[in-house]
């Protein structure tokens, strides 16, 4: 059989990136939203979402790559993904109807022998509730990660994909494209497809709970949990690549909103959801460590401190704030003068009366009082200890992330906070 | 969390304390007179709100620009049986039948830490409140009974142990460690003052009720410092302002050690710019202010 032509319907994150991957892989592909303007922009090589090399995988494929606001040009795809945003509201309950109404809309330009996949986050049981015939819809699970979105998409683990009768082999554009990206294929029940994307979730969130857990009591008695983690990760049953490192909380939005899928199912289905909502209680306590340092270190004894924010992206290498726990912190500090600097994402987005927008994190640094790193872009790591030091008016450098060597920092005459060890003190003064 | 109704504060236009000549009352009719907060303070000498016309009473008191605190108690000292129980539980029936007849501009509760469960070392407001005693089933119960009551926003103010010279109740805490240091030049522990707790100075409590008063804030907010000590540390602390000596003795211990922390975020998130006084400086505030009384 030829190669099927792809179809991606939905420009979002995860629908330029599988685009981009599938062209990558030889596939011809077209790229459909309704939104003429954010194609238009597409085809002009502007990105509407920053992802590192998908400005270059885009580039080097882009002769196999057709983009369009016509819905009737995904009519020659063997295969097309729907690839829409779920948006979710602040209890991580999604919003459907956008994903049901693009359905809607690709099921009329659909071929007649076409697959339709459904890429989304959708709760278990969507996929079967389409009103679709069940031989040509499935459902494959999506493994995004903002900032690493285009390894995931070019060398994924395996497909998971979810079908009406697993045990019969997969129409022949799936497979042809799905075995272009040599890994394991599994194919399963939908609604096991759906959980298993969940149960994927479920498992890092609960790993970082560890990690979050532990590190919190390392701070307290003296242990350090980046001497931890590594003895863990040789663990086979722990394992390499496990989610170790302490963080500030869930953010980004599609982890809370499998946590509270899980939640809603548990409480529909009468099974017992505590660990997760433990899980959840975990993140929001975590999230409100940078405040806790400030006010516990700087805020109580100086009533006008200025404080510096580097980075306001809910993690590095994205422009994304959803739940970010940068935003978090700002927005608690309406009392003080902040100065702030992100690589990507405008200083428009810190909600705060008193903001001043800097053009580097060491202008940020100038006069301020504390320094808190709350997104780990690459570029801090660039940052100099005797430069804040110099730069500096205050003594307090709270880096979650480990972006600085704490040690050197505290050379330098600061005083070093991070997750998982004690403070780090200038011991001269 | 607390939700500021007032996002910047403005004084009530009056306040009715009821409570005002308990060990917390007092302190906050005198900060809120700091503050030019005009004040009603009512005591049980002057309401007896268990009196079957308590509610009728002080309904005929109240203006609907009023602020209420209820901070009237029978508090663990008096018993922990079901009598206080019921009487504590009829003073609250007597406010929420005020409530009914006059709808205040807002109304404080002080509630304590005793609704969570001392199997939790570490308590926020989203702790499951589980009482253990009824003492502290009375608090959550009248929490509910004053939420349930009135359509004005509702502050529930969880307390931890509060200290101060002016304390009556001698419980296991500050107050007593230094009445026992001046008394005897001894302080006696319960087995080796293992346990931690977070006290706060009653200025402090008072402190932030004049806060929630002036937001007119609604919701649960735990009051507590965010620091916790050990008893044996307490009485180091306690013992080293007296000028002479003062032996610390530990005893064979009865009970099974528990820890209380607090973690403060919400008191930090309502309040930024509020600064607890630390410890040492509220402990040496509170010695003075005995050591004057004489």
């Amino acid at each position: 059989m030829s190669k099927p032509v792809i179809g991606f319907a939905g420009m979002t994150h995860l629908g330029i990136n599988s685009a981009a991957a599938a062209a990558a892989r030889g596939f011809e592909t077209v790229c459909f939203d309704a939104d003429a303007a954010l194609i238009a922009q597409l085809k002009s090589g502007k990105l509407p979402v920053v992802e590192p090399g998908l400005p270059e995988l885009l580039e080097q494929s882009k002769s196999r790559i057709a983009y369009t606001a016509d819905v009737a040009d995904l009519k020659r795809c063997g295969v097309v993904y729907i690839a829409a945003d779920v948006p979710t509201d602040d209890r991580g309950q999604s919003d459907l109807s956008g994903i049901r109404a693009l359905i809607d809309t690709v099921v009329t330009g659909l071929g007649g022998n076409a697959i339709l996949v459904v890429l989304c986050q959708v709760p278990p049981g969507f996929t079967r509730s389409l009103a679709l015939p069940k031989e040509r819809l499935y459902y494959q699970v999506e493994t995004l990660i903002f900032g690493r979105a285009v390894e995931r998409a070019m060398h994924p683990e395996r497909f998971i994909v979810g079908c009406v009768e697993p045990d019969k082999p997969l129409p022949q554009a799936a497979h042809t494209f799905l075995s272009a990206f040599g890994c394991p294929i599994l194919p399963m029940r939908y609604e096991s497809a759906e959980l298993a994307k969940i149960s994927i979730n479920c498992c890092l969130v609960a790993s970082v709970t560890v990690a979050n857990t532990l590190a919190e009591l390392c701070e307290r008695i003296g242990a350090d949990w980046s001497e931890i983690a590594p003895a863990l990760k040789l663990d086979k049953r722990i394992g390499s690549h496990a989610y170790l490192a302490p963080g500030l909380g869930l953010a980004g939005g599609n982890l809370e909103r499998d946590l509270a899928t899980v939640c809603w199912l548990a409480d529909a289905h009468g099974t017992d959801a505590g660990a997760v909502r433990a899980w959840m209680d975990d993140s929001s306590h975590r999230r409100a460590w940078p405040l806790r340092t400030l006010h516990g270190e700087v805020l109580a004894a100086h009533p006008k401190a200025v404080i510096g924010v580097l980075g306001l992206a809910y993690k590095e290498n994205t422009h994304s704030t959803k739940n970010s726990p940068s935003l978090a912190l700002i927005a608690q500090l309406k009392p003080w003068r902040i100065r702030v600097y992100d690589p990507v994402v405008p200083v428009s987005s810190a909600a705060h009366p008193d903001v001043t927008g800097c053009a580097s994190a060491v202008e940020v640094a100038q006069g301020a009082d504390a320094l808190v790193i709350m997104t780990p872009w690459p570029v801090f790591r660039d940052l100099k200890a005797d430069q804040l030091a110099r730069a500096m008016a205050g003594r307090a450098v709270i880096d979650p992330f480990r972006i600085l060597d704490g040690k050197t920092v505290a050379s330098a005459g600061l005083d070093y906070f991070t997750l998982g060890v004690p403070p780090l003190r200038d011991k001269k003064r | 969390m607390l939700n500021h109704l007032n996002e910047k504060p403005i004084n009530p236009a009056r306040v009715v304390v009821l409570g005002a000549r308990g060990f917390i009352g007092r302190a906050l009719v005198a900060a809120l007179q700091q503050a030019g907060i005009a004040v009603m303070p009512v005591s049980s000498a002057d309401l007896d709100l268990t009196a079957e016309d308590g509610g009728d009473r002080l309904a005929a008191m109240l203006k609907p620009d009023d602020a209420v605190v209820l901070l009237s108690a029978l508090t663990p000292d008096k018993g922990r049986g079901l009598q206080p129980f019921l009487s504590n539980i009829r003073m609250a029936a007597s406010l929420c039948h005020a409530l009914a007849k006059v709808t205040p501009s807002h109304v404080v509760y002080f509630s304590s830490d005793s609704v969570y469960p001392m199997r939790v070392g570490l308590i926020s407001e989203e702790t499951c409140a589980e009482p253990e005693d009824l003492y502290g089933m009375m608090h959550l119960a009248r929490e509910m009974m004053i939420k349930s009551a009135t359509k004005s926003p509702v502050s529930v103010l969880r307390t931890t142990l509060v200290y101060g010279a002016a304390d009556t109740h001698n419980s296991y805490g500050p107050n007593r460690l230094r009445r026992m240091a001046r008394k005897d030049g001894r302080i006696a522990l319960f087995g080796q003052g293992e346990e931690t707790r977070d006290h706060i100075p009653v200025d402090d409590v008072a402190g932030l009720t004049v806060l929630a008063l002036r937001h007119r804030s609604a919701g649960t907010l735990n009051v507590a410092t965010g620091c916790s000590v050990s008893y044996a540390e307490l009485a180091k602390k306690v013992a080293a302002l007296f000028d002479g000596p003062v032996e610390i003795v530990g005893a064979v211990r009865q009970s099974p050690i528990t820890h209380r922390h607090f973690d403060v975020t919400n008191v930090r998130k309502a309040f930024p710019t509020f600064v607890f006084t630390p410890l040492e400086k509220g402990l040496a505030k509170a010695h003075c202010e005995m050591m004057e009384q004489g």
